[in-house]
């Protein structure tokens, strides 16, 4: 059978599912909770079929690679868009992981929202996240996987702000959108620099690269970049190094959501994207150097600032922080197959934490009687190995979150602050310290209750 | 190179504009204006449609109306003017009933009649004319009395002003062509461009009137990119080296204005302000685009026209109606929450804003996609300072969203309704053309690539080839 219509059942479902529910609401249509439960196990059912036809066609094949090519998104002159797409030993688990992850947590969360007014808005979001880490994981290049990485992105940001009535929400929602869009300005600038330096910017030119050694035109520095921008853009992804501050921000939004976002598929876009830029990564002794810094640091940081969280979800969200930085610091000694087993490892096992914290007192309980009433605490020889002081500092320095937003709030947001005041000051406005007149909203006659004659 | 059209599509569209403008005024007491004018442009883009895809079915580059032969159309301008002409029958639509009352339908016929006078224009008269019957409604204050109405009726006049002089300065010197134009002559042109435009630094007068008096005439004001249609004009008319210069500065300044604004929104917190800041500087990119002297950057600046044209005016359009349902959204103190009672609203908001920043699948991301290749080409750190601008102002739309839709809802907002029909449908329209355009960008693309044809053949290369 053709892989190109499995494929396409795949890629297509989710998409054609968000434009059919989203269209309808958006015309004043209504659609209930059951069919909108109905659509949603049925789609991940035939997408997981599917996934099964592709992988078992992936088994069969000699070089144990599909190549998928869907001619050209647009084309102008020499610049092409392409739209194909790999299914190899890499792309596998990732989608597998994302279909199967996602129809479990599509499941799950039709009884876990059931009559939430966001019950539809969820939903949408669900499918249009699986299309777009599908999007991910299947692009052959960089060009196609970053219109995946930011639709990512903005689904996890909406659901962060999934419960838009409270306050902490809303802000940390902001706060993560700006995260998502400073880390992404790196893979923006890698994937133009691709094009300019390699003439590419798909995974089978980067291999080249890797294996000519040298390539025309391209100096030792344009190898040191490229990498750097891929590592930043990975950490942004993954909540690493300078961007380490999201994940935590992030856990306001619904548990269904924080499953499949933070402990399954979004956050693996990084380590995924290290795993298909790692032959230009390993030419950079500077790039493979700062990869595995990274990764050590925010593990090391991580796991600290785990201990000392107060709630489950935040608990959660450090410790995968810290599987994250040890999956870093494994790409960058080159283990990659250990690293593809600890991502899908780690996925699974902490997307069914996620799903099962609301139940942990319960589970707690059940334990405790199982173990006959008697539980004892563990980790006490952690505890007799640092001294008192040094636990009380390390006390403080993880409560402050290794004082990192403190840092980037003096070393970059103050100082951008400060540039746009003077902005500020110098631009030619004469009216931007008074309060404007509004034709029409602030007329006296407007009432609290909007007259619908008025409208 | 020239030829007629086969029938009078652009003097009956501009005739049509101008009965449907003196039919609309206040004195005919018509018991449904809004019907009568959308009417009249809904036929007017369909003479403009026609008259559009005559160019693209045929390889001439320009064509003359039959009737007036002052007024032409070609590749460049062809769909512009149509893209025009339906986010003005959207913004009449869209516009609530406050807002469409009196003179105001009055001003906005004579403002698109205008505009379409310019996009069409064989002549440096009838541009000139068109000129400067686009300020006729502000200054004369069709749209009623508002806070700015002084500054933007002198912005408008000065940039009329200085295209008036660049006009006589290139018919004193026994000139009609841009392409032997005089150091002179150009420096007004450009001051022209940069005032309309609103460039740094002279943009505030954009978010001056954007902060205050009628949003949706502003922003027809804002989407006719007159400054972008005047350097797409001199772009295909074989400029002199001196003048290719020139535009390229123009092109640093509208990199400077895109960084600027996008950098200012950061500490804005009116929402009004907030969106203007958003939409200038993303309008600044297309000039970016148009001097990119690439394909991939011309393509992606026209594409971005259109986008910046759709996408603004659902913004802007969702902002306004919310002002008329709730008082608070004009200068909120905290988050406003507005998605619990108008979701479809708030929705429309945010699809409409990221499109405009770029949302992947929208037509937005395409064009985007173009602009930062091309400019990268042309000049790799403009191209990076384009993405930076276009991540605060995704940063900056994102806050907006927020104030505007997320938060605790007000007490006092006991019961607004969400969108109505007469919105609803319009806006579906609008976003469904910004999405079918990102999943099938083949055929805008292909609808522009005539015009980008017209640049490459007007571009110092092709000139040198000849």
């Amino acid at each position: 059978m053709n892989a190109t219509p499995l494929f396409f059942v795949i890629l297509g479902l989710p998409l054609a599912t968000f434009l059919l529910l989203g269209i309808s609401w958006m015309l004043g249509f209504s659609v209930g909770e059951k069919c909108i439960g109905l659509t949603i196990k049925t789609i991940y059912a035939v997408m997981f079929l599917a996934f099964l036809a592709l992988s078992w066609q992936l088994y069969q094949d000699a070089d144990h690679s599909i190549e998928i090519n869907m001619g050209h998104w647009f084309v102008l002159d020499h610049y092409e868009y392409p739209m194909s797409f790999q299914w190899d030993a890499v792309t596998m688990p990732f989608a597998g992981l994302t279909i199967i992850l996602s129809g479990i947590v599509g499941s799950f969360s039709i009884t876990y929202l059931h009559r939430d007014p966001g019950f539809l808005r969820f939903f949408l979001l669900l499918v249009l996240f699986s299309f777009g880490a599908l999007l991910v994981f299947t692009a052959s290049s960089l060009d196609l996987l970053i219109a995946g990485w930011e639709l990512v992105g903005i689904t996890s940001v909406m659901l962060i702000s999934f419960f838009q009535y409270r306050p902490e929400p809303v802000r940390n929602a902001l706060r993560v959108f700006a995260t998502y869009r400073v880390a992404d300005l790196f893979i923006l600038v890698s994937v133009f620099l691709a094009h300019q330096w390699f003439g590419a910017a798909d995974w089978a030119r980067f291999r080249e690269i890797a294996l000519d050694g040298s390539v025309a035109g391209v100096s030792p520095v344009m190898m040191t970049i490229f990498p750097i921008l891929i590592v930043f853009a990975a950490s942004g992804k993954s909540a690493q190094g300078p961007f380490c501050g999201w994940l935590a921000r992030a856990m306001e939004g619904p548990t269904p959501s924080s499953a499949i976002f933070y402990g399954a598929i979004s956050v693996h876009a990084g380590p995924y994207l290290l795993l298909r830029a790692e032959p230009l990564i390993r030419q950079s002794s500077v790039a493979t150097g700062l990869l595995c810094f990274i990764g050590l640091t925010t593990a090391v940081l991580s796991t600290m600032m785990q201990r000392i969280s107060t709630d489950a979800k935040t608990s959660l969200a450090y410790a995968s922080q810290t599987q994250l930085g040890i999956i870093f610091v494994e790409i960058s000694l080159g283990w990659h197959t250990l690293a593809l087993i600890h991502v899908m490892g780690h996925a699974i096992v902490r997307a069914m934490q996620f799903l099962r914290s609301p139940s942990m007192l319960s589970d707690y309980h059940r334990l405790h009687s199982g173990a006959g009433g008697e539980l004892r605490a563990t980790g006490a020889h952690y505890d007799r190995m640092v001294s008192d002081r040094w636990q009380r500092i390390l006390y403080c320095f993880t409560l402050f979150r290794g004082f990192h937003d403190a840092f980037w709030d003096r070393l970059l947001i103050r100082p951008l602050f400060f540039i746009v005041r003077l902005v500020e000051k110098i631009e030619l406005s004469p009216s931007k310290d008074k309060r404007p007149q509004q034709s029409g909203a602030s007329s006296p006659e407007l009432p609290v209750r909007a007259k619908r004659e008025t409208i | 190179m020239f030829s007629d059209l086969s029938l009078p599509f652009l003097s009956s569209g501009l005739l049509l504009l101008i009965i449907g403008a003196i039919i609309c005024a206040p004195c005919f007491q018509l018991r449904s204006p809004r019907r009568i004018a959308l009417g009249f442009l809904g036929l007017a883009l369909l003479l403009f449609l026609a008259a559009f895809l005559k160019i693209h079915s045929q390889e001439e580059k320009i064509y003359l109306d039959p009737l007036l032969p002052w007024l032409e159309t070609d590749a460049v301008d062809g769909l512009p003017l149509v893209v025009f002409t339906l986010v003005a029958i959207l913004s009449v639509c869209l516009a609530p009933r406050r807002d469409v009352r009196d003179s105001s339908l009055l001003g906005i016929l004579v403002l698109v009649a205008g505009t379409t006078l310019i996009y069409t224009s064989a002549h440096w008269v009838t541009l000139n004319l068109g000129w400067w019957l686009t300020c006729l409604p502000f200054v004369t204050g069709m749209f009623g009395p508002s806070e700015d109405r002084k500054h933007t009726s002198i912005a408008l006049i000065a940039s009329a002003v200085m295209l008036t002089i660049a006009t006589v300065l290139l018919h004193a010197s026994q000139v009609s062509s841009l392409s032997t134009i005089s150091h002179a002559s150009l420096v007004f042109f450009l001051l022209a461009v940069v005032m309309r435009k609103g460039l740094f630094p002279l943009h505030s007068w954009t978010l001056r009137a954007f902060e205050s008096g009628p949003l949706l005439p502003k922003s027809l004001l804002f989407n006719s990119h007159l400054g972008a249609l005047l350097v797409a004009r001199a772009e295909t008319s074989h400029l002199p080296e001196f003048a290719h210069q020139a535009l390229y500065g123009l092109s640093l300044l509208a990199l400077v204005t895109a960084l600027i604004t996008s950098l200012r929104g950061l500490t804005e917190k009116k929402p009004r302000r907030l969106m203007g800041l958003v939409c200038i500087s993303q309008a600044s990119f297309i000039l970016s685009g148009l001097l990119a002297s690439n394909s991939a950057g011309i393509m992606g600046g026209m594409l971005h026209w259109t986008v910046v044209a759709l996408a603004s005016t659902g913004l802007i359009a969702v902002v306004r109606i919310l002002e008329v349902r709730v008082i608070d959204v004009a200068d909120p103190t905290a988050h406003l929450g507005l998605a619990v009672r108008a979701p479809r609203l708030a929705t429309f908001f945010l699809l409409s804003g990221l499109a405009l920043v770029g949302l992947p699948g929208t037509l937005g991301y395409c064009a985007e996609d173009l602009l930062f290749h091309g400019v990268q080409d042309h000049h790799p750190v403009m191209g990076v300072f384009l993405l930076i601008a276009t991540a605060l102002n995704a940063i900056n739309l994102m806050r907006l969203y927020s104030v505007l839709f997320l938060g605790v809802l007000p007490k006092n907002v006991i019961e607004i309704p969400d969108a109505l029909p007469r919105e609803r449908w319009p806006l579906t329209l609008l976003v469904m053309i910004l999405i079918a355009g990102g999943l099938y960008p083949s055929l805008p693309i292909s609808l522009r690539a005539k015009a980008v044809k017209t640049f490459h053949l007007s571009s110092p290369d092709a000139s040198h080839h000849e």
